[in-house]
């Protein structure tokens, strides 16, 4: 397992980076089935999806294009942006194109209503989403989830792209984090 | 839109199931003439107005306060590929059943106004301000909503006067007599008030991802006694109409959730149809982690 130098507040090791490497490789070849003929354009939302979406292109073997997104995030800070908007749009439009967004993690599914809802609106051929973690249980706003590479339990965890407080997104491996 | 309107400027939301369900709640099940909406729901809003400022958001809005002082009236127009998109994501659908859906629900809308205002179509010359959604976002053009506000100085106008409401009321009495319709006299009094901190972060949190909540809308009867008495019930904290989805949140330690879990369990099986999802105190722990929020709730 690969470790920062301080180490994290780690309770347990959800998967290992030998598991998640072979779940990403079985969901990059379902992928590359359903996409088989066609040109796929993977759309990554920063940051979190960075490490999901590098190791995910490598295991696709259709034409893919890349690009990303980001959106502001919940303060509940005064003065705060009061409504999600993106903080960075897509370089290139995606009328006509099958599009796969892929996401880190779909929890409440909010974020993930609030970008298909954004995307759908460009046009594109189709649209589905490709996530790394699915936390059905916590689920309030209805998402179809078309590849999803782990279900996990109801706690706050870190790696594989994954923060907290911005720290820990380089481990190799998804681990659960101790309550503070 | 409307709701980061009123977040920004403090206003009351009234969207047009909350004005809906207010003439509900007067009038119960009876079934309320097209051409009796007007005088009904400027009613509604002039009771309330007189000790807030609201922003109301409703096809056909323009009608009820064509003309007053104190009132900015606004369109605000998308591009068909915006609604589209809303649609297929909403109902998850693709994207000619899309369009079907948009075109059938924009006849409702034509016809439903025609009913209730006696025009289908909007005269542009009746709007102070118009803005089109195809190149901005919502929160830019909340924001030029929120200066011409603050530039016609209504937030510092005061309130609708008891005089005018007078007026407004004597006016909705008339028109509502042919009906038989009598709108109540006072305005409800009460607004949401948050019994946790958790709670008003969760509303903000909806907000925040523009999804239209109602806090503690409704109470389910559990249990009654012989003669029919409700002995019993459950009211959830939240309900989100576009998921027809009630949320219940607990703050308690998961040891002591107990008894709230039995009464979940027997809403649902009471209620089989009425879909609800319980966030536990780890949940909520989460969301408090998730977006740093420790700060601020422990302050409250």
């Amino acid at each position: 397992m690969n470790l920062p130098n301080a180490l994290p507040p780690i309770e347990r090791v959800l998967f290992t980076a030998e598991q998640i490497e072979e779940r990403i490789r079985e969901v990059g070849a379902r992928i590359s089935a359903d996409y088989a003929g066609r040109e796929l354009k993977l759309v990554a939302v920063l940051k979190g999806s960075v490490f999901f979406l590098t190791a995910l292109a490598r295991h696709i073997t259709v034409p893919l294009r890349l690009d990303f997104l980001a959106i502001s995030h919940f303060t509940n800070q005064p003065g705060a942006p009061g409504l999600v908007r993106l903080a960075k749009d897509l370089d290139d439009g995606i009328e006509g194109e099958h599009v796969l967004l892929v996401e880190d993690i779909v929890d409440t599914g909010f974020t993930t209503r609030y970008l298909l809802q954004n995307l759908a609106g460009r046009g594109p051929a189709s649209l589905g989403i490709c996530t790394l973690l699915d936390r059905t249980s916590r689920r309030l706003a209805r998402t179809p989830i078309n590849y999803s590479c782990f279900e996990i339990p109801e706690r706050f965890v870190v790696g594989f792209g994954l923060d907290h407080k911005q720290l820990y997104r380089n481990l190799d491996c998804i681990a659960v984090i101790k309550p503070e | 839109m409307a709701r980061a309107i009123a977040q920004r400027t403090g206003c009351e939301l009234l969207t047009r199931r909350v004005l809906e369900d207010m003439v509900a709640a007067d009038f119960g099940n009876r079934e309320i003439p097209g051409r009796a909406w007007l005088p009904l729901l400027r009613s509604a809003i002039a009771r309330l107005a007189v000790d807030r400022h609201v922003v109301f958001c409703l096809e056909g809005g323009e009608h009820l306060f064509h003309g007053f002082p104190g009132v900015l009236c606004v369109l605000v127009i998308a591009p068909p590929s915006r609604r589209i998109g809303a649609i297929m994501v909403e109902r998850q659908l693709d994207r000619e059943a899309a369009k079907r859906f948009l075109r059938e629900r924009e006849l409702e809308v034509l016809d439903e106004r025609k009913r209730r205002f006696g025009r289908s179509h909007s005269r542009l010359h009746e709007f102070d301000l118009i803005l089109n959604e195809q190149q901005q976002p919502p929160e830019m053009l909340a924001g030029v909503v929120e200066a011409a506000i603050r530039s016609h100085g209504l937030l510092d106008q005061g309130m609708l006067s008891a005089a005018a409401e007078a007026q407004v009321q004597f006016q909705a009495r008339l028109q509502l007599a042919k009906y038989g319709l009598t709108p109540p006299d006072r305005a409800p009094t009460e607004r949401n008030g948050f019994s946790h901190p958790s709670e008003e972060i969760f509303a903000r949190l909806l907000d925040f991802y523009r999804i239209e909540w109602q806090y503690e809308p409704r109470s389910f009867p559990l249990q009654w006694d012989k003669d029919g008495h409700v002995m019993e019930a459950f009211t959830p904290d939240f309900f989100l109409p576009v998921f027809d989805l009630y949320v219940e949140l607990t703050t308690m330690k998961q040891a002591l959730v107990t008894k709230k879990n039995r009464k979940i369990r027997l809403l649902r099986t009471i209620y089989p149809h009425v879909n609800i999802q319980v966030f536990y105190q780890k949940d909520i722990q989460d969301l408090i982690v998730k977006y740093e929020l420790a700060e601020r709730a422990s302050a409250h």
